[in-house]
């Protein structure tokens, strides 16, 4: 299985291609659940996507790591058609969500092996890179029990493990560090920054937007499946027209902003 | 759920609901008590009640209706059984001789062994089934009156569980042989009690000896087993001992009639209690009641003990050897292979539930054993069941292994496709089932090319069937769910029972008349292509 890692460049006429490029994506449930969104993604940034409770973060994510079928719409990985090559876009994506899918029967160590192995990646680097980051998750005590005993946190630092075994160029989490305690959260944003200065790409939703403040190059903020802003921090406080602001109330005050006065009703 | 419990007047520490301060609180101790034991018995009928409406309708509450009607229309099918089986024996009375007493006793053996396997099941998810419990637990409630009443609650559900089979058998036999019937129930109110108290009994022992993490996978095992080891027994015992595979032809020999006790024995009672004699139903209640009081009462003081550890029992981890050669290969299809053979290799629960149909492959094989050699013919009836249990099998792990998936995220966002991933579960499935059958069909071999040949494509058909189906009609659900797999698609329950069947048949005609095999054979294929057109968008 060829693989392409993150040292390595997917060519492209017009420059580096963006690790990610959303245009005009749609779906929709019962409601359109993703209403037209686009956005890109540069390579090497660290991406959050904030909104409401069903704003469609979860919905785009899934469509992006290839989970779902758009209903129309656009998905760009690394210049790779995500929705017409969907293999080729896998092999340099990961994906993370809040609730943790890993084999209960399986060890830490047994898990990594397998899903470097779906990855294409050799066995002997495969087991080298699964104990570094047994290592560097600070599961080792750990490596070679069965996760069915695992609290969330151990078995979502497994999963985030399991995501980074086979170097992959795009890192996407939902949610990430619900259930989390201080510590392992502190771990997790730390192996995060990691990858992010070795050049991978992360994008990620969260709630914690101290989260998103501290550690996110760009944020963009949707809400009813669509883009309601985008930018840096800085960019997000000039847009609202207060310089010292915080996120929080950046992110309330563009949130209001986009309800209709049917919502407020419902509300 | 929680509501009535809530909402119940919260006892003051003055009148804890402790049974053992009942003295100390007096009168208004004991009624606030009795309260409490009513609220928690309504409390625990009604989660039974929504249990029986969800396994009966799949959560779907518009196809309640839909579900009754079927259940009557079985429930008069099940009268015309019930006629063909035991509307002869509807004139017999107390004084019968040891010719009613052996076969009653065997189905009454028979009907115990089956409330048994509920019953362990039943008190094993009441110690481990997180659900209200740490509400209940939380409340100052006794954790004894709680734990009382459920054991009680079991008793109960175990005795509606064969009422439900029993009714209209007791309906047939009260019209031709009158009311005296009825003690048939007062029997089954003993049974239910013995076989609660004695799970009780069996799941302390197993909490003592062997620890909380291994009570559950054991206890559920020998529940499982329980269920389907006195009828193979018998079958068993059956075709070492007359050379027929026939629990009939086991009760009625002379070699049981030789080993029978004389007719006045206690053994008989439950027997004499079914045939209406009064002094022997007594007796049953009796002792049924008793081998239920007595376990709780004694064992009461403990159950706490065994709740609080089969709580923490997940925190103890187990240190495991690593199989990481196991999966050193970078081929999608060798990985999801060994994936799905590990995953099942270490789960002894999954494995005993799915594999237990090879319990039934006992008796063919001793079948085989016996007449290797001698008589071709009587191993004609090895296509059926074998090509039967194939199916039932295949289908089983082929839920595991496309509905059962515990990481589907994973999966769907590997770099191989879906019809690559989902081709490398159905392999993993077939060739388990096929290296199962394979000692069979090499036995078969050395007699008679054609009925191995048969019996092969009768496996592989039934295996196939059963696969496609599974696939046809999966849906994403935990793999610990398995035992209750069927109420997610009653349509492919029954598309997969039915082809299964129809395949066993095709099998066992073809080596009578290839001709007559046709018939079953078309209808295994409707069945396909009707599952097909009906499977969900």
């Amino acid at each position: 299985m060829n693989q392409i890692t993150a040292n390595q460049q997917v060519p492209s006429a017009a420059g580096p291609a963006p690790a990610l490029q959303v245009a005009e994506l749609r779906k929709r449930f019962k409601q359109p659940a993703v209403d037209g969104l686009s956005f890109s993604v540069a390579q090497g940034e660290f991406y959050a996507l904030l909104g409401p409770n069903g704003a469609g973060k979860t919905t785009t994510l899934r469509i992006v790591a290839g989970l779902m079928r758009p209903d129309s719409g656009s998905v760009g990985i690394f210049g790779i058609d995500a929705l017409r090559d969907p293999i080729a876009a896998k092999r340099i994506t990961a994906w993370v969500s809040d609730e943790p899918m890993i084999y209960d029967k399986m060890t830490p160590m047994e898990y990594l092996v397998f899903v470097a192995g779906l990855w294409g990646v050799a066995p002997a680097a495969a087991a080298r890179r699964a104990r570094d980051l047994i290592a560097m998750l600070d599961l080792t005590a750990q490596a070679d029990e069965r996760c069915e005993d695992f609290s969330k946190g151990m078995r979502q630092k497994v999963a985030l493990a399991g995501a980074l075994v086979h170097d992959p160029r795009l890192i996407i989490l939902d949610e990430p560090l619900t259930g989390l305690d201080a510590r392992a959260a502190r771990l997790v944003k730390d192996v995060l920054k990691d990858r992010v200065r070795q050049g991978s790409t992360v994008v990620m939703t969260t709630h914690i937007l101290e989260v998103a403040e501290r550690m996110a190059d760009r944020i963009g903020l949707i809400g009813r499946g669509r883009l309601i802003a985008e930018g840096t921090l800085a960019d997000l406080r000039t847009r609202v027209g207060r310089g010292e602001t915080s996120l929080e109330d950046v992110f309330l005050t563009l949130t209001a902003e986009n309800e209709t006065p049917d919502d407020a009703a419902e509300g | 759920m929680a509501g009535p419990i809530e909402s119940s007047p919260r006892p003051t520490p003055a009148t804890a609901l402790h049974l053992g301060d009942m003295a100390a609180t007096g009168r208004s101790g004991l009624t606030a008590l009795l309260k409490v034991a009513l609220l928690l018995a309504r409390h625990e009928a009604r989660l039974a009640r929504r249990d029986l409406a969800y396994i009966l309708t799949a959560g779907h509450r518009w196809r309640l209706g839909t579900v009754l009607l079927v259940l009557a229309i079985g429930f008069v099918f099940m009268h015309v059984l019930a006629y063909g089986m035991v509307g002869g024996y509807a004139a017999e009375t107390p004084a019968a001789n040891l010719n009613i007493y052996i076969p009653l006793t065997g189905t009454i053996l028979l009907a115990l062994l089956l409330m048994l396997s509920q019953a362990l099941e039943r008190v094993t998810r009441l110690f481990y089934m997180k659900g209200d419990l740490d509400l209940l637990v939380s409340s100052p409630v006794s954790l004894r009156l709680i734990f009382m009443l459920r054991i009680g609650n079991t008793a109960v559900t175990t005795l509606v569980m064969i009422c439900f089979v029993l009714i209209p058998f007791v309906n047939v036999l009260i019209l031709h042989g009158g009311s005296h019937w009825l003690s048939i129930f007062g029997l089954a109110v003993a049974g239910a009690c013995t076989t609660s108290g004695f799970a009780l009994i069996l799941t302390a022992m197993l909490f003592d000896t062997m620890g909380p993490r291994r009570t559950r996978l054991v206890s559920q095992i020998v529940s499982a087993v329980v269920g389907s080891a006195f009828v193979i027994g018998i079958q068993a015992a059956a075709i070492l001992s007359i050379g027929r595979m026939s629990q009939e032809a086991f009760f009625t020999s002379d070699l049981l009639r030789s080993h029978a006790p004389e007719m006045g024995s206690l053994l008989w009672w439950p027997a004499r209690a079914a045939l209406g004699d009064g002094r022997a139903l007594l007796g049953c209640i009796v002792l049924g009641f008793g081998s239920l009081l007595v376990p709780m009462l004694v064992l009461a003081r403990h159950i706490g003990n065994y709740a609080a550890s089969a709580g923490s029992a997940v925190l103890s981890a187990r240190q495991q050897l690593s199989r990481l050669g196991w999966f050193a290969t970078t081929s999608a299809r060798l990985l999801l292979w060994r994936k799905e053979w590990l995953l099942l290799w270490r789960d002894p629960w999954l494995a005993s539930q799915s594999l237990m149909q090879l319990l039934y492959l006992i008796p063919p094989a001793l079948l085989l054993w016996r007449f290797y050699g001698h008589d071709r013919g009587a191993l004609i009836v090895l296509a059926p069941v074998l090509t039967m249990a194939a199916g039932q099998l295949a289908g089983g792990l082929a839920w595991l292994a496309v509905s059962g998936e515990d990481a589907p995220d994973l999966i769907a966002t590997a770099p191989i496709s879906p019809a690559r991933a989902l081709a490398g579960k159905v392999e993993a499935v077939l060739m388990l089932v096929f290296l199962i059958f394979a000692p069979f069909l090499a036995g078969l071999a050395g007699l008679s090319l054609e009925m191995t040949l048969v019996v092969a494509l009768g496996i592989i058909a039934a295996s196939v069937s059963s696969t496609m189906i599974q696939i046809w009609f999966r849906s994403q659900a935990k793999r610990r769910y398995f035992s209750r797999r069927q109420t997610s698609s009653r349509l492919a329950t029954f598309a997969e029972a039915f082809c299964a069947v129809s395949w066993a048949a095709a099998a066992g005609l073809w080596l009578q008349n290839p001709i007559f095999a046709t018939v079953p054979i078309v209808v295994a294929l409707l069945i396909l292509c009707a599952a097909r057109a009906l499977r969900p968008a």
